[in-house]
């Protein structure tokens, strides 16, 4: 099974280790994830705020390098902007004329476009992920944590259910994992204001981490390089400004899978994770 | 908070351009409040997002002042859930245009943020974050918000201080030249 791979700029930097994690638990899978060629950002929030041409015209000219395949997408964000791009251009023939004329190439809105929660629970399917199942996560509670732009329009996305998707639960609940019942898993983060205005972004992420502790969770697990990044990275920050203790690790769903596949912690880039979870880990015995 | 409404115009100029710019269907909204109640930020709100679209509707200009446009975070939930298919979420992307293109006063670094992004893109094709972050200090003089993490990023591999450029500079200059140049040509 091979997918073109819309990497995306956070997963080819910051989020290194998402990359290195999904590559590896694809691999264990059977699923190659060959990058597109000379793909582009996808113009992310800053495309749709300030130029709704390019912020068509960017993912177009990616999705059109890849023309007759299936795109993979890790990034939520970037998945949602490819999914928007693909629902405007298709849906009118005017738009699209207009963004062939910005590109420079016609493109048609038709290239098939999955996030990899999407191909993993339901390509590859729930019981092919269990059967590659050597150490099961058993007597890990956890809450998946789906952000906006999975779930989020569903009629552009058609992702799962926009107000309690479970694609994420089913596939880590397939590696053993207890997932909890929780009411956030799609509040948002504040993503887009991660660098402009930090004051949103640690009220937003408090209700979500409080909200996660609250429901009894050992670790969030989540599919976006940006929930990740606010609930994590910013963790501390968080604490330290409303004075409660949360020290949940937060893992990429890609690496609760590999250790449940038995990888090492080098492979799905444990190391780079800022709440540690090594002793959670080692509580469980999941660790290696 | 109570939205006071002047003057006699509804549905008139103003509205109609930003119905043009955002395709938000705002003259269908029933004043429900769903969208309101779901918003992450409508409690820091100067307008709340119900407000947002009467005002509009009622050709208050003033809208493109509001700090809820660079408070809304686009996690399009009020999209979403409307029983009448009102989007304010593109409601807002398309009065930030406006704001901007207008040359409204703002206080928030996020329209700096977006003109230092979007010329990251047109010159590499994927974003560096470590470049992105250090240009952004530069030039909002925010120079140590998360200098603390730096060391920690760095040591964690979060921050590349390389990464790849795509190919096609060249190709790239001349998509964003024709998508301005577009822009212009717009009625």
């Amino acid at each position: 099974m091979s997918y073109a791979f819309f990497p995306g700029c956070s997963m080819a930097g910051t989020a290194h280790d998402y990359q290195k994690s999904a590559l590896a638990v694809s691999k264990a899978l059977g699923l190659e994830l060959p990058e597109i060629p000379g793909w582009i950002c996808c113009g992310s929030t800053s495309a749709h705020q300030t130029d709704q041409l390019l912020a068509l015209a960017l993912p177009a000219k990616s999705l059109s390098a890849a023309a007759g395949q299936t795109v993979a997408v890790g990034c939520a964000a970037c998945y949602h902007r490819l999914k928007a791009a693909n629902w405007e251009i298709a849906q009118s023939a005017e738009v699209r004329q207009t963004v062939a004329a910005v590109v420079g190439r016609d493109y048609d809105g038709q290239t098939e476009v999955l996030h990899l929660l999407e191909i993993m629970a339901r390509d590859i399917g729930l019981h092919k992920i269990a059967a590659a199942v050597k150490k099961p996560l058993t007597g890990l509670k956890l809450v998946t944590y789906y952000g906006c732009l999975l779930a989020r329009p569903s009629d552009v996305n058609r992702f799962d259910d926009p107000e309690n998707p479970t694609l994420m639960d089913q596939v880590l609940a397939a590696a053993g994992a207890s997932v909890l019942a929780w009411p956030h898993k799609t509040e948002c983060c504040g993503a887009g204001y991660s660098i402009t205005d930090v004051a949103i972004v640690q009220r937003l992420t408090r209700e979500i981490l409080a909200m996660a502790k609250a429901a009894g969770a050992d670790c969030i697990a989540t599919a976006c390089p940006l929930c990740q990044m606010n609930l994590d990275l910013r963790q501390a920050d968080t604490e330290r400004a409303s004075g409660e203790r949360f020290g949940l690790p937060v893992f990429y769903f890609t690496q609760l899978l590999g250790l449940a596949f038995g990888l090492s912690r080098k492979e799905l880039g444990l190391k780079s994770l800022v709440v540690s979870p090594h002793k959670l880990l080692a509580d469980h015995g999941i660790a290696i | 908070m109570t939205v006071t409404l002047s003057g006699p115009e509804i549905a008139g100029d103003f509205a109609a351009a930003v119905e043009q710019e955002s395709h938000a269907n705002l003259m269908a909204c029933l004043q429900c409040k769903k969208c309101t109640s779901g918003c992450p930020v409508a409690a820091l709100a100067d307008l709340k997002p119900h407000e947002m679209v009467r005002k509009v509707q009622f050709g208050q200009r003033d809208v493109l002042s509001s700090k809820m446009l660079w408070q809304c975070t686009s996690c399009l939930t009020c999209a979403t859930r409307c029983p009448q298919k009102v989007s304010v979420a593109a409601l807002n992307d398309g009065l930030r245009r406006m704001s901007v293109a207008a040359q409204t006063p703002s206080k928030s670094a996020a329209p700096t943020f977006n003109r230092i992004f979007m010329k990251a893109v047109r010159k590499r094709g994927r974003m560096h974050e470590a470049l992105l972050m250090a240009a952004f200090k530069l030039r909002t003089l925010r120079l140590f918000d998360d200098m603390g993490k730096l060391p920690m990023m760095l040591g964690k591999g979060k921050l590349p201080l390389w990464s790849a450029a795509a190919p096609g500079r060249r190709e790239r200059e001349r998509l964003f030249a024709r998508a301005a140049q577009m822009k212009e040509t717009k009625p």
